[in-house]
């Protein structure tokens, strides 16, 4: 070879930014980022699920995009800036969270941190999206209990809301 | 809740080559116990469904100089394989010239699986829903053999890849999408415009899965061509696949139709042959039969769309 390519054994550091805040983390390099948030951070609000990239209960953001963790290896995270959804709510209540308790668009709430980091992703990307971008954007979290009414009229509630502040 | 099984039996060691050339000596170093990992997320539904097992080494794509960008090459739009299927989506050029490329990858898992998945790793998989929107825009690939670049047929390659006795092991580098006759406007999915003022262009890609939105495909069809003012057919590529098949181009069919007139007989004729021609893998959830009466009703019916289109617009 004519450079020596890298190489990432186990044990492996990975060194990210979760929440802000510098991480060291002692792990395998094909570990999933789910496992890592939840049993090594104790960052337990991001949901564990189907696991294969399905439902969205374990969405977590990336470099400020919306990502599955269950999807997401160690090593793939390498110098990224993480948040969960701990990390939404650190000044506050974030404005979607608010939409999604003013408008019902939770009941037993198992999707409702996946559907808040997309959400999340979403508007900040794109402040005022369409119907049917609002429908891409959250194509992927499942949620099984409210039909969506709720969900949607948040969405809905949040955009308009930021609408408003700038 | 702990790791999951793949986790604790396997831990692999993960290669980040800097160029094509490492990446290549190192699946030849560590041949069947290493795998090429773009996004991971097609390996990882295989090692989770016990498809395959987590391999001893991943040599992970990403890190390779120049694969991730979406730019205009001499031949046309050069797609690196490591861009990720969320870029190509939000692409402007991409939607522009290629539409039903774009439409395709709209359709394709959802965002956040996209934000990983690359186009690199749903053209080498031999079965992603991109591959007949591509096919329908006669893409080429571009792959390295561990001492140059080729440039080939995507078709070919598919052909060849899925006639390898151990699947498809060529490092896959870029996909090359040419740009078509007229470099104005070009068609919007499912719609039909001017090429010349004789000529209107037409193209469509579908997909049907067993939901609506976020579903693997049962069959993905797309088709585009060239008519005249009097519904004559000048260019046309039939592109089929889904689900576990890998995707063709239908170019006996194609050939049979080119210089035809758009008419009832043509019509019960593409429909027949495609039924004939298409050989679609079935499953558990869908026949060979319904796959190929969808498949023939999808291209017979975007091509009498288009036809009656262009008289309508006479
Ligand atoms: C929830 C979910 C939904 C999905 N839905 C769809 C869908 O609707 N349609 C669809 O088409 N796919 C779907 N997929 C599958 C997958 O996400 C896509 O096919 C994706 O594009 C694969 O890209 P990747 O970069 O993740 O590939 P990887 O998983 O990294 O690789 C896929 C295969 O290609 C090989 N490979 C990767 N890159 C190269 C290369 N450059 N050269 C040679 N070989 C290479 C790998 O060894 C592997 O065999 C879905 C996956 C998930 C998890
Ligand atoms: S647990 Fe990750 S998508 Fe379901
Ligand atoms: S609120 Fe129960 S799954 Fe969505």
């Amino acid at each position: 070879m004519s450079e020596e390519a890298v190489k990432s054994e186990s044990p492996y550091v990975l060194r990210c930014f979760v929440n802000g805040k510098e991480e060291l983390i002692d792990t395998k390099p094909a570990a999933r980022l789910l496992t890592i948030v939840r049993d090594e951070l104790s960052l337990t609000g991001t949901k564990r699920s189907c696991e294969i990239g399905r439902c969205g209960a374990c969405m977590v953001l990336i470099e400020g995009k919306a990502v599955n963790s269950c999807l997401t290896m160690a090593y793939q995270c390498s110098e990224k800036q993480i948040t969960t959804i701990e990390g939404i709510a650190v000044q506050g209540m974030d404005p979607v969270q608010q939409a999604f308790l003013e408008e019902g668009g939770f009941q037993c709430g198992y999707c409702t941190p996946g559907m808040i980091i997309s959400v999340k992703a979403l508007l900040d990307e794109n402040p005022d999206p369409s119907d049917d971008e609002i429908a891409e954007a959250l194509s992927g979290n499942i949620c099984r209990c409210t039909g969506y009414g709720g969900i949607w009229r948040a969405v809905k509630r949040a955009a308009e809301g930021r609408r408003q502040t700038t | 809740m702990g790791m999951n099984i793949q986790e604790t039996i396997a831990s692999p060691l993960v290669w980040h080559p800097q160029t094509a050339a490492e990446a290549w000596q190192l699946k030849q170093t560590y041949d069947i116990e290493a795998v090429y990992t773009s996004g991971g997320t097609l390996l990882r539904t295989q090692w989770e469904s016990g498809i395959s097992a987590m391999p001893q080494h991943l040599i992970d794509l990403s890190a390779i100089r120049g694969l991730n960008e979406l730019r205009v090459g001499e031949a046309g739009l050069v797609v690196g394989g490591q861009t990720s299927l969320q870029s190509c989506r939000s692409n402007a050029l991409l939607s522009r010239h290629f539409p039903m490329v774009t439409e395709a990858i709209r359709t394709i898992a959802a965002p956040s699986v996209r934000q990983l998945a690359t186009i690199g790793g749903n053209v080498a998989s031999s079965i992603g829903d991109s591959i007949a929107a591509l096919l329908g825009y006669d893409a080429e690939v571009i792959w390295f053999d561990g001492t140059r670049e080729h440039r080939a047929l995507l078709s070919e390659w598919l052909h060849e890849a899925s006639a390898a006795k151990r699947g498809n092991e060529r490092l896959l580098l870029s996909v090359l999408l040419p740009f078509e006759e007229s470099l104005g406007e070009t068609p919007v999915s499912n719609g039909a415009e001017d090429l010349t003022s004789q000529m209107k262009r037409f193209g469509a890609y579908h997909k049907v899965g067993r939901r609506e939105a976020f579903t693997p495909s049962v069959v993905t069809a797309c088709i585009n061509g060239v008519l005249t003012c009097s519904n004559v057919i000048k260019q046309i590529r039939i592109a089929l696949g889904g689900g576990q098949t890998v995707p063709v181009r239908l170019e006996g069919l194609e050939k049979e139709i080119s210089g035809a007139d758009v008419d009832g007989q043509l019509l019960r004729h593409v429909y027949d042959r495609t039924i004939e021609l298409f050989e679609p893998r079935e499953d558990l959830f869908a026949s060979a039969a319904y796959r190929k009466s969808t498949a023939a009703n999808l291209i017979v019916s975007e091509l009498w769309k288009a036809a009656k289109d262009n008289t309508k617009q006479l």
